[in-house]
């Protein structure tokens, strides 16, 4: 079994790329999470101004190659290193990996803005009203009723958000960053081993599927209100 | 014993106001409601009564004209918001019922009575609970407790929409059309439940096509039309001696 040993043998250096694809794509969608809700807000309702710029950011962000972005802060980053150096922020742009959390970050944060105003826009207003009648402030109606409503309309896009950002993290190999598709490019180009892209396929599958589970572990509980067994 | 003193006043609103850009919808009404006044609003759609009983949770924001509850007042001028804190404030005293219930889809029926008196007036979980469970008995929907919304007929999500705002222990409950959205048959479970409110003396206002309950069940009739009181007085005077040709119109075309 000629694959099996290749397996084996390309194994340690392919999860390890595995861990590196995870963090990418965990630490740059957790940050978008962490921005989005905010910015999603704004967008349903803020001011006129910061609708505006809003609205510039996502269809810059969705309107132009994610890779663009990527060569855009990497290299580009590079262009300005004295001024960087001067700021202290050279030592975050030198290395490609943060580069690639930061591109994955704000382009995720558009995509999940988008999603998560959608979400809020279809709260339905007689439960905020009904709140607010019985006398809960802005911030209260917003955390026990508007979010909690608007992530579960959102959820399945969000993960379908999360499921594209991870596939499209390989890009990161692009710019030197040893993530999974960077150690198969690695092994590939030592051994000429064309199998290695096949094992590297199913390892993005794996990680897929474990993702798809948990996310609609997470959407059945959720749901548990919409599940509604008949009327007794 | 309470010496027999006129009731005090609980909600009192002056020469209310509301346009909706250039359509003046309310024009100018005012009513007053003491302790233990089952007052119902009448009117044909578009007179305005939902809006008016929505101006006094201030659900909608008046253009002018002053609101009172308990003698807390906000005096509202080109329609704009005073202080969202008393605004809030003033919200807690007055349970609104809505037409399409409006209950917390994603919140069990105890979660939903349960949730203003933790959230908004800081009770303790067990005591609120407790309170829930009582409120959640008189309605007759001890066994519906876990349940959600989606799970219960229009007749039952009402009863625990008026157990939600009962929870509040408010000054007064406003019902906005509470059985315009039910089935006719469910319809009788609800006004039964607002009869057993009257009946034990809560300061009601009720926005109704119900002409039954308005003359019934209600101490007085507030009938608008085009955005002004057209009619006002006891049920017994309005129904049998209209002063006006419209309202004897309006119910003669409801019976």
């Amino acid at each position: 079994m000629a694959f099996l040993d290749s397996l084996t043998a390309n194994l340690p250096k392919l999860l390890d790329g595995a861990v590196t694809t995870l963090e990418l794509t965990g630490l740059g969608a957790l940050i978008a999470a962490v921005v989005a809700p905010g910015l999603a807000l704004m967008r349903a309702g803020g001011p006129k101004a910061a609708q505006l710029a809003l609205r510039v950011y996502i269809s810059f962000t969705r309107g132009t190659p994610l890779l663009a972005q990527l060569f855009l802060v990497f290299y580009g980053s590079g262009q300005f290193r004295a001024e960087l150096t001067s700021l202290g922020l050279w030592g975050f742009f030198r290395d490609p990996f943060n580069c690639a959390v930061l591109v994955f970050a704000i382009n995720s944060c558009a995509y999940q803005t988008e999603i998560l105003r959608g979400g809020i826009q279809a709260v339905a207003p007689g439960e905020i009203e009904a709140a607010r009648a019985i006398g809960m402030s802005r911030a209260q109606v917003l955390r026990r009723v508007t979010f909690p409503h608007a992530y579960r309309i959102a959820w399945p896009a969000l993960g379908n958000e999360i499921i594209l950002l991870m596939k499209a993290s390989a890009l990161a190999s692009i710019v030197t960053v040893f993530d999974l598709m960077g150690r198969t490019r690695q092994i590939f180009s030592r051994s000429f081993e064309f199998s290695v892209y096949f094992q590297a396929a199913v390892l993005y599958l794996l990680i897929t599927i474990c993702f798809v589970f948990l996310w609609r572990l997470a959407e059945r509980r959720l749901s548990r209100h919409m599940a509604a067994p008949g009327r007794s | 014993m309470q010496p027999q003193l006129a009731p005090e006043v609980v909600l009192n609103a002056q020469d209310i106001h509301k346009s909706f850009g250039t359509h003046e919808v309310l024009k100018g009404i005012s009513l007053q409601s003491r302790n233990h006044d089952v007052i119902s609003i009448l009117g044909a759609s578009g007179s305005g009564k939902s809006t008016f009983l929505r101006c006094l949770n201030f659900l909608e924001i008046p253009s002018s004209g002053t609101v009172a509850v308990h003698g807390e007042e906000i005096v509202f001028r080109n329609g704009k918001i005073g202080d969202p804190r008393q605004i809030e404030r003033m919200r807690q005293r007055l349970g609104m019922v809505f037409q399409q219930f409006n209950l917390w889809t994603h919140r069990t029926v105890l979660e939903n009575v349960m949730e203003g008196p933790v959230q908004v007036k800081r009770l303790p979980k067990a005591e609120a609970r407790d309170r829930a469970e009582v409120l959640l008995a008189r309605v007759g929907l001890a066994d519906r407790m876990g349940h959600y919304p989606a799970q219960l007929s229009g007749g039952q999500q009402q009863r625990v929409a008026i157990a939600r705002a009962l929870a509040m222990e408010p000054d007064a409950l406003l019902f906005d059309e509470p059985t315009s959205a039910l089935d006719p048959e469910l319809v009788g479970e609800v006004l039964k439940v607002m009869q057993d409110l009257a009946a034990e003396g809560r300061t009601m206002i009720v926005v109704t096509h119900e002409m039954a309950f308005a003359r019934e069940v209600s101490t007085e009739v507030v009938f608008l039309h085009q955005g002004r009181v057209a009619e006002q007085g006891p049920p017994e005077k309005l129904f049998n001696h209209p002063d006006t040709e419209m309202f004897a119109r309006f119910i003669s075309k409801s019976r």
